[in-house]
């Protein structure tokens, strides 16, 4: 224990500004990138003085609210960035469809390959024959965390 | 002495009320002195320029046609002004992903030109999982691909510090996904690294768990971490989830930047992560571009995150 | 007891040096941490100062609770993390040992200073 803790803490302080203030920097040129071992410079040199592009004209979409509508047979629809049923059950040989009510862009793709839609915007929609019986369990490849399941019967 | 009521007189709570005071006074005195202190030594310390200073913009969502917000290529074009006048010239730019809405050829056109407008040396990108549909990100490499391995992952130093560009967006069971390809990739370029290299990766999803419900997050990302537990400095910039977030585990430091095209909710915030239409003239509070700069001497990166005008 | 003043203003004086250094070498950086820490630094100090000088024994229970929200947000760092932010075992090295024990140190000054206390008031039986 300091006998004189006024004068202990003034030094302690004192040491303290010394070591905040020590330090110097002193590089002043522009650093240069070192690409590893790739053959091509990775990314893209940016430029000056080109001028932006035009804006894109704003769109209208046509947004569906409300519950999402009841499922007959084998229809699937993708709601509110979920697939509704969570399972569809059909019997062999038939053709589901998804149908897309969100704004935002969904998928379809099944987790063992076998079905892959393409990108579906706003109303679209993607069909698949299931031939053979078996449980398929899909998701969204751009927001995985949306799954679901088409069990396929004889 | 025995216990007596605890009641003050009047002198009695004017002189407590004078040492509360003097202790509050003296911290509030203290703490300015503090900071005086730290700031006097993190500016001596980057006393002509930092060692490294660069721009981190993402999710530009080129394509994106919603009331979130209905020109998301003006509010681009803003972002890429607001880089242009930061009143230095960034040592690179780095776009972390979903640079377009739906991948087709024309909104990678129209990104690609867009930044060519960006005043800078070097600009560098990571595609997000909108850049990937349709085609496993064929599109996005014939783009922007040049130059790297893979699915599109690639390294550089600069100014002494390592660079790493990860893909994580292809693949996706629920969250997002390196693959065992790029692990091997990252193990391989570290190994030669002393440990004292800062590091800096940059990925489109988060490389933490943010809210793994809504797909934040990145299911090997540990295996990624574990080849840099042993470096002092690793900072982990992401984009994917619209808005700023910091997480620091360890030597690991996360920042999430925000997007230049629309909000998304806060973890958990709703049913899902869908764009929020704010109210007329916020939009623009919740766009941005985030400028960092590391300084040798400091394990942290220092951020300043900057708003769309 | 002037000692258990002297004693409890150093190990605080320590401890806020600790967080003030800390602060001062890139904590300023941390969202929210680098705020507690320049806080914990100077509400030390500035308790410490007004202990020594013999102020009233309310300053001993803001110190111990000072110390002990130290303490526990050290372990709260360690293992579910604090405001997104968590660090390994004794890192940084040797200034969180030092700020523990010196906490640790206020802490059990305070439990000295209040059962002796209570022993000189309370009627022996």
């Amino acid at each position: 224990m300091p006998a004189r803790p006024w004068a202990a803490r003034a030094v302690l302080v004192g040491l303290m500004v010394v070591a905040g203030c020590s330090s110097h920097q002193s590089a002043t040129t522009t650093p240069s990138v070192t690409f590893g071992s790739a053959a091509t410079t990775p990314g893209m040199p940016g430029m000056s003085g080109m001028a932006p592009m035009p804006n894109m004209p704003a769109g209208t979409t046509a947004a569906t609210a409300g519950p999402a509508a009841p499922v007959s047979g084998n229809a699937v629809s993708i709601d509110n960035f979920a697939f509704a049923p969570a399972t569809l059950t059909v019997p062999a040989g038939s053709t589901v469809t998804w149908t897309n009510k969100d704004e935002e862009p969904h998928t379809v793709v099944a987790n063992d390959g076998s079905f892959h839609s393409p990108g579906m915007g706003s109303q679209a929609t993607f069909s698949y024959t299931f031939t053979k019986p078996g449980t398929f369990e899909y998701v969204c490849s751009i927001h995985p965390y949306m799954h679901a399941t088409v069990v396929v019967t004889q | 002495m025995s216990d007596e009521p605890h009641t003050m007189n009047r002198r009695q709570l004017i002189r407590h009320s004078a040492w509360f005071g003097a202790a509050v006074g003296l911290a509030v005195v203290g703490g300015e002195v503090i900071s005086h202190v730290a700031g006097t030594a993190d500016a001596a310390r980057s006393a002509s320029r930092p060692t490294l200073r660069f721009a981190q913009v993402s999710d530009s969502h080129i394509g994106f046609l919603g009331k979130a917000n209905p020109n998301v290529a003006g509010s681009f074009n803003q972002a890429i002004e607001s880089i242009n006048n930061l009143g230095y010239t960034p040592d690179f730019v780095i776009h972390t992903g979903d640079l377009t809405h739906l991948a087709t050829p024309g909104q990678f056109d129209q990104v690609k030109q867009m930044m060519t407008g960006l005043r800078t040396p070097h600009v560098f990108t990571v595609p997000g999982e909108h850049d990937s549909i349709d085609d496993g990100g064929q599109k996005y490499r014939s783009a922007f691909g040049a130059g790297a391995r893979g699915d599109g992952w690639y390294s550089f130093d600069i100014a002494g510090v390592h660079v790493i560009a990860l893909v994580n967006t292809l693949n996706l069971k629920k969250l997002g996904h390196l693959g065992v390809d790029q692990l091997d990739f990252v193990a391989k370029d570290v190994a030669a690294l002393p440990s004292d290299t800062p590091i800096i990766v940059f990925s489109h999803i988060p490389l933490f768990a943010m809210y793994p419900d809504w797909g934040w997050g990145t299911d090997d990302a540990a295996q990624v971490l574990s080849y840099l537990r042993r470096f002092s400095s690793v900072t982990c910039l992401n984009g994917h989830v619209h808005q700023v977030f910091s997480k620091t585990e360890g030597n690991v430091t996360f920042h999430s930047g925000t997007t230049t095209a629309y909000p998304l909710p806060h973890p958990g915030d709703g049913p899902a992560p869908k764009p929020v239409t704010l109210p007329a003239g916020k939009l623009h509070d919740a766009l941005g571009i985030r400028e960092v700069s590391y300084t040798r001497g400091q394990s942290t990166l220092a951020l300043k995150e900057k708003v769309l005008q | 007891m002037i000692l258990i003043r002297l004693a409890m203003a150093a190990a605080l004086t320590v401890t806020g040096i600790s967080h003030a250094y800390l602060y001062v070498h890139g904590y300023q950086h941390i969202p929210t941490i680098g705020t507690a820490f320049v806080v914990q630094a100077s509400a030390s100090f500035a308790l410490a100062l007004l202990i020594v000088i013999g102020g009233p024994p309310w300053l001993q229970w803001a110190a111990a609770a000072l110390a002990g929200g130290a303490l526990g947000a050290f372990v709260l760092s360690r293992t579910v993390g604090l405001f997104g932010f968590s660090e390994q075992g004794w890192q940084p090295s040797p200034h969180a040992a030092i700020s523990v024990v010196a906490e640790l140190v206020v802490v059990g000054l305070w439990a000295v200073y209040v059962i002796g206390h209570r022993r000189a008031r309370a009627p022996q039986t």
